[in-house]
């Protein structure tokens, strides 16, 4: 109880009085804990090559895949919006990134070449965020139909741009994707260190309490003395900063600029938030569900593998665990509002 | 302290397009001061509220505090010079725990680099929560209690404790015991006489009379955007003041 908790920003699910242990078992983010630790060794004992580093190495690179977009999400869900453009980003990004590195390709060293590549997709990034904090903030769309804009015109746009196949062919860049530390590839562990810095912003610092408490009540944080409309701009401006950089993960583990890799990776972020109980209502929530949701999600889809199941069906079992869990919250909601 | 009023308005005028919302609104707020704000709906109360604590800007007329004339850009300007604000039922966040509810907008920061780098104190604001809510007579449960698990009536209180824990001026409250039990309505009453002991001035709207003729010094009659009285509680009586706010009488 000592451990400064981000209970102070808002917690899932409050402790009830009574036994530590009951609190610990109710508490949602446990349950997920628990969910998740039972299917990793579900799929284990299916198929014992599922315990092999590489296996879990490349469980971690999927997961690294998803859990910026997740953690995107999570803000600007918190902040009481939705970015449905994340994947698109990702798309945009990737392309124009490897257009650019492709012009390049030659005229500068491999490492000057990537960082000139990672610069690229997070401007682009930024620049998408912009327009969808442009639109929500300035032009004063609802963010549901402001992200519908950019997700399609940034699909579009990288089918354009790439003329609808890959961009690029970066060997080196495929071979240094798999090296790395012990399960951590390089790359991962990058994208983690990102993921664990945002996180903590998110509920340690003052940014993060002020996108919970824009969710929460936006009259409430004008009235505190908030600047909202800028809030809400930077936080959209930050998720498609993270989607931007996304863009440069999968051109490093491909290769190349796909206009079409993560053309369903907003349904997965979103996802991946619903599972780790952030209220689509904005100011409940909290990044640590986020990251589970993105494990358990993560460890499913892999699994399906070792257990027999085309990956065809991946995309109707991460429905049925979205049904699960959404449909658990709601029933704990109404049970304890009424 | 100096003679001049903590807050005056002079003439005082809004629209909002063709409608006039307040014509010349004058009038003068002390230290130690509660003055009830009555009139019916449209008198112009919300429009006053909004012009003092800077939401709106008024078309006309002049604002002082402490005989110093100023111009609100934001509600942001007025929290500095010391006005807080208790908007009608939309003060907290639910989602958030009281300390940080009280400490919005302020939030105090770790000491040290992380600190400099946004890092809360969260641990500090829970405490001094409650040791300033318990200051102005408010007792909410200890523990880091999101403001969503308590009763309306602690809800209310929280809203209070912090204008008042915040104001160094001026406090205004817009209908506070709007949906409270008569105990808490009680508790309410008590948290506005502490603010009046702590030298603070204290603008109470309500349509509950019995509420205002309780605790006001003096009562201010909107009607229709301008102000049709303006004296001690004492020459006021619940019908009295009634036909004032109604226009039947005098």
């Amino acid at each position: 109880m000592s451990v400064p908790s981000p209970a102070g920003a808002a917690q899932v699910n409050p402790a009830k009085k009574g036994s530590p242990i009951g609190a610990l078992v109710t508490n949602q983010l446990t349950i997920l804990l628990l969910v998740f630790i039972a299917l990793f060794f579900y799929f284990g004992s299916q198929n014992s090559r599922f315990f092999r580093t590489g296996e879990i190495s490349s469980l971690i690179v999927d997961f690294s895949g998803l859990v910026l977009l997740a953690i995107a999400e999570t803000y600007v869900i918190v902040s009481g919006g939705i970015d449905l453009s994340v994947g698109s980003t990702v798309a945009i990004a990737g392309v124009i990134g490897a257009e650019v590195m492709n012009h390049y390709q030659g005229h500068m060293g491999q490492t000057a070449l990537l960082l000139l590549g990672t610069l690229i997709c997070a401007l682009v990034g930024l620049l998408v965020g912009a327009i969808n904090a442009f639109l929500i903030t300035v032009v004063k769309m609802v963010p549901f139909v402001a992200t519908l804009i950019t997700l399609s015109a940034g699909a579009g746009y990288a089918l354009v741009v790439s003329g609808g196949g890959d961009v690029g062919n970066n060997q080196p860049a495929i071979i240094w994707s798999s090296t790395g530390w012990w399960i951590f590839t390089w790359l991962s562990l990058i994208v983690l260190a990102i993921a664990i810095i945002t996180s903590i912003v998110l509920h340690f610092t003052r940014y993060g309490r002020y996108t919970f408490a824009i969710g929460s009540n936006d009259f409430a944080a004008r009235a505190a003395g908030i600047n909202v409309k800028r809030h809400i701009a930077s936080i959209y401006v930050l998720s498609g900063f993270l989607s931007g950089l996304v863009g440069m993960f999968w051109f490093i583990r491909i290769g190349s600029g796909s206009p079409t890799t993560d053309a369903t990776a907003n349904l997965e972020a979103i996802a991946c938030v619903v599972i780790g109980g952030v209220s689509l209502t904005g100011g409940m929530g909290s990044v640590i569900g986020t990251l589970l949701g993105c494990a358990i999600l993560t460890i499913v889809t892999d699994g399906l593998v070792f257990i027999n199941v085309p990956p065809t069906w991946n995309q109707v079992v991460v429905g049925a665990i979205i049904a699960i869990a959404a449909g658990l919250q709601a029933l704990r909601g109404t049970r304890s509002r009424r | 302290m100096s003679n001049a009023p903590l807050l005056e308005l002079r003439n005082i005028s809004k629209s909002y397009g063709s409608v006039q919302a307040l014509t010349d609104v004058s009038f003068k707020a002390h230290a130690g001061e509660v003055i009830g704000l009555v009139g019916d709906n449209g008198a112009g109360k919300s429009t006053l509220i909004k012009v003092i604590s800077g939401v709106h800007a008024p078309d006309k007329g002049e604002l002082l505090v402490n005989g110093e004339a100023r111009h609100w850009k934001s509600p942001h300007d007025s929290m500095e010079a010391g006005i807080e604000t208790l908007y009608q039922d939309s003060g907290l966040a639910p989602h958030l725990t009281i300390g940080s509810n009280i400490f919005l907008g302020r939030e105090l920061r770790r000491s040290g680099p992380l600190g400099k780098l946004g890092f809360l104190d969260q641990r500090a604001m829970e405490r001094k929560a409650l040791e300033e809510l318990d200051k102005v007579g408010i007792s909410v449960p200890a523990g880091r209690k999101t403001v969503s698990d308590l009763s309306g009536g602690q809800r209310q209180a929280v809203a209070i404790g912090r204008a008042v824990m915040w104001a160094k001026n001026v406090i205004i409250l817009d209908e506070p015991t709007n949906h409270l039990g008569a105990r808490q309505s009680q508790e309410v009453l008590n948290v506005i006489r502490a603010a009046r002991e702590q030298g603070l001035c204290v603008l109470f709207i309500s349509h509950t009379l019995p509420h205002v003729l309780e605790v006001c010094d003096r009562i201010v009659v909107l009607r229709l955007g301008s102000i049709v009285r303006d004296d001690p509680t004492s020459s006021y009586t619940v019908e009295s003041l009634l036909g004032t706010i109604t226009g039947l009488t005098k």
